[in-house]
């Protein structure tokens, strides 16, 4: 609606510059014409000057030298018609044009045309004085308008004046609305080529071309962000099925190692390797876990189970199952949480919060085997959780801590496996971030900001 | 059937190598009667002659999924199915559908881990919780005897009646005995409502729990408070 009104004034306002500038520009030339004209008439005679020009001697008549060439230069003609209708006096009189006149011609040629030749006159004291000018060299109009007009004439030309503009401005108003009509298609059509939509605008009227730019963008976008889909898809299936495939003789090894494991007849040294040859498999199988989760939430391909649910609860759980797995005697694990975050609940999936945050937990242990203390602080500010987990251990590498708080290839592989790299997905999944540092001294500290409702 | 080894097993599984470990495993936990198959039609002919009591099924089958052949035997009998699967996907179709399935597997997996699930999903089916009643336990806390039977404390104080609050934070506490149970838990356990905003009537009942089970209750030396996260019990002793 804006941009029709926008659209529509423009339209009224050139038109009426376009007529101002019309205007303006006829009056400028009306008025040097006129003056010009004006000019040239103040060098020549009129037809009265020349008639005094002719004076009567004794039954003689002679035109002065200064008018006599004039006539000449313009090759025109001059003649006296006495009071009987006889021609009196001429000077270059054509040979067609007759000698005597009745009352009836003089009428006739005292306005227009004598013999096709223009004609002035100028009654003189002894009949009427005639200049011809050549055949064809002048235009003579009568105008004759009703005295009403000319009367009303300080009315009607404002009048008619007005109503040119309005017709303008009318007309102005039809083609804007045209213009927006033919703007608004392409308008939605850009809008939906923004929004990854097939544009097809019919490519009529003077936009046309715009609109097959616009379509021959929006087919070329679609092919690319689905050509771009597929390599996704592609790849994601392609690890889902590397790890399915894995799967099966994973099992058949672990679950081999697991019976030699108990295998009474075997020595102890076996047995040993047996565990060992388990727990490896167990470490694969995470692995894959890991690849298939990453790899799907990189590509927004995995199913997220959102429900609103508690946080604090969830964290005390996940402290209390670590601590009940008793996975480290030489690692301590204390739990703060701010009065005002008890009760904070988050909207998304609790497994995949509850895995991040495990993550990060069993990141500390795993980077830290000589043990350290790690704490785990939740507290709320404003609509956003920030969930902390803090150790005093060897802190992260330089290149590891650059790459986890700046991603640049999504699945990228270190000592430090996908866990983190899992953190910072799941997050991202819930809208909330996970930032990464390194404290002075020594330890480190990641921190999840989450959206939540108290 | 006197217990669940008497159980025929039927293994359905493309992979022979699997078969045969995942075979050998069963026999070896004490399973006699074990008969397997490749694909779904072999499957299908076994499930209707042989008439197994047990199902292990593998979810990508050559001819078809385990799904699907789920819904045809439970059309035929109501044994238990033990899906084993390789792809996370199919975690949340066994979630999220409730296709029925007694439980799931995903491959890689330790024997010990299908064996136990394959007793407890036999045993729901074969031994219900009405055969398989066993009382509730006696246990004791130093020198104090407690009797989850009759809800009733005996120690050197005296003897002492839990009320239905205290029963279910102890019982709830032995389940988990020599680990930590979060107040969250608890409260949900007794309330049926998470932690918040019963911290206080939580305190109330561990503190009237101590006077009962605790020589010392000012000094507890069996229920633990494991500070910001909930309780333990620890040194339960079985006579």
């Amino acid at each position: 609606m804006k941009s029709l009104v926008k659209i529509l004034s423009r339209y009224v306002l050139s038109a009426a510059a376009t007529a101002i500038i019309l205007l303006i520009i006829n009056f400028t030339v009306l008025t040097v014409w006129l003056y010009q004209s004006a000019s040239e008439y103040g060098k020549n005679y009129t037809v009265a000057q020349m008639a005094e020009e002719l004076t009567e001697s004794e039954g003689r008549y002679s035109l002065s030298e200064s008018v006599a060439r004039e006539l000449k230069n313009k090759q025109q003609w001059a003649m006296l018609i006495d009071e009987k209708g006889a021609v009196a006096w001429s000077t270059d009189l054509p040979s067609d044009v007759p000698l005597y006149y009745k009352l009836t011609e003089v009428a006739g040629l005292s306005r227009w045309y004598l013999k096709d030749y223009p004609v002035k006159v100028w009654q003189h004291e002894n009949g009427l004085f005639v200049v011809g000018s050549p055949k064809n060299s002048m235009w003579k109009i009568g105008l004759e308008l009703p005295m009403k007009l000319v009367n009303n004439s300080e009315i009607l030309i404002p009048a008619l004046l007005i109503l040119n503009l309005i017709t303008a401005v009318l007309l102005a108003l039809l083609f804007g609305y045209r213009l927006f009509l033919a703007l608004k298609k392409l308008t939605t059509g850009i809008e939906d080529l923004a929004r990854m939509q097939p544009v097809a605008l019919p490519a009529q009227g003077i936009l046309g071309d715009l609109a097959t730019g616009i379509n021959h963008a929006s087919a070329q976008l679609i092919r690319q962000e689905s050509a771009l889909n597929k390599r996704d898809n592609a790849r994601t299936t392609w690890i889902a099925g590397i790890s399915h495939d894995i799967r099966t003789p994973l099992s058949v090894i672990m679950g081999y190692a697991g019976q030699m494991e108990e295998d009474n007849t075997l020595n102890k040294k076996q047995q040993e390797l047996a565990v060992t040859i388990r727990i490896q498999c167990q470490k694969i199988k995470a692995l894959i876990n890991d690849l298939n989760l990453t790899s799907k939430l990189e590509y927004d391909m995995q199913p997220i189970r959102k429900e609103e649910f508690l946080l604090a609860p969830l964290i005390r759980s996940i402290v209390a199952e670590l601590l009940n797995s008793n996975c480290s005697p030489r690692h301590t694990l204390s739990l703060s949480i701010d009065e005002n975050a008890q009760n904070i609940s988050i909207t998304g999936d609790s497994q995949l919060i509850k895995r991040a945050i495990t993550n990060i937990i069993l990141n500390s242990i795993r980077h830290n085997p000589g043990g350290c203390d790690i704490t785990i602080q939740l507290n709320a500010e404003s609509g956003t959780t920030f969930l902390s987990v803090t150790d005093n251990g060897t802190g992260f590498p330089v290149q590891t801590l650059k790459r986890l708080n700046h991603p640049r290839e999504p699945m990228e592989l270190d000592n430090h496996g996908l866990g983190l790299t899992i953190v910072r997905q799941i997050l991202k999944a819930h809208n909330g971030t996970a930032s990464f540092s390194n404290l002075t001294g020594s330890g480190c500290r990641v921190t999840l900001a989450l959206p939540g409702k108290p | 059937m006197n217990d669940i080894f008497d159980c025929k097993l039927l293994l359905v599984d493309d992979e022979p190598e699997l078969r045969r470990m995942v075979g050998s495993m069963l026999r070896q936990s004490g399973f006699k009667k074990i008969i397997s198959a490749a694909d779904c039609s072999h499957a299908r002919l076994l499930f209707t002659s042989e008439k197994p009591d047990g199902v292990i099924l593998d979810v990508s089958l050559p001819d078809g999924d385990g799904f699907s052949l789920m819904r045809e035997f439970r059309s035929i009998s109501g044994a238990p199915v033990l899906f084993l699967s390789a792809r996370d996907e199919d975690e949340n179709r066994l979630l999220g559908l409730g296709l029925g399935a007694d439980d799931y597997i995903t491959k890689p997996f330790l024997p010990r881990e299908l064996i136990l699930r394959l007793h407890a999903v036999l045993n729901r089916t074969y031994f219900p919780v009405v055969l398989n009643q066993k009382e509730k336990p006696v246990f004791y806390l130093g020198k104090t005897m407690i009797d989850l039977n009759s809800g009733s404390i005996t120690s050197v104080k005296g003897t002492f009646t839990l009320t239905a609050k205290e029963y279910a934070l102890l019982e709830k506490l032995f389940d988990n005995k020599e680990k930590i149970v979060t107040g969250d838990s608890l409260c949900l356990a007794a309330w049926g409502d998470p932690l918040y905003g019963y911290e206080n009537t939580l305190m109330v009942h561990i503190r009237r729990l101590r006077e009962k089970i605790e020589p010392e209750p000012s000094d507890p030396e069996f229920l633990i408070t494991v500070r910001g996260l909930g309780y333990k019990l620890v040194g339960v002793t079985s006579s």
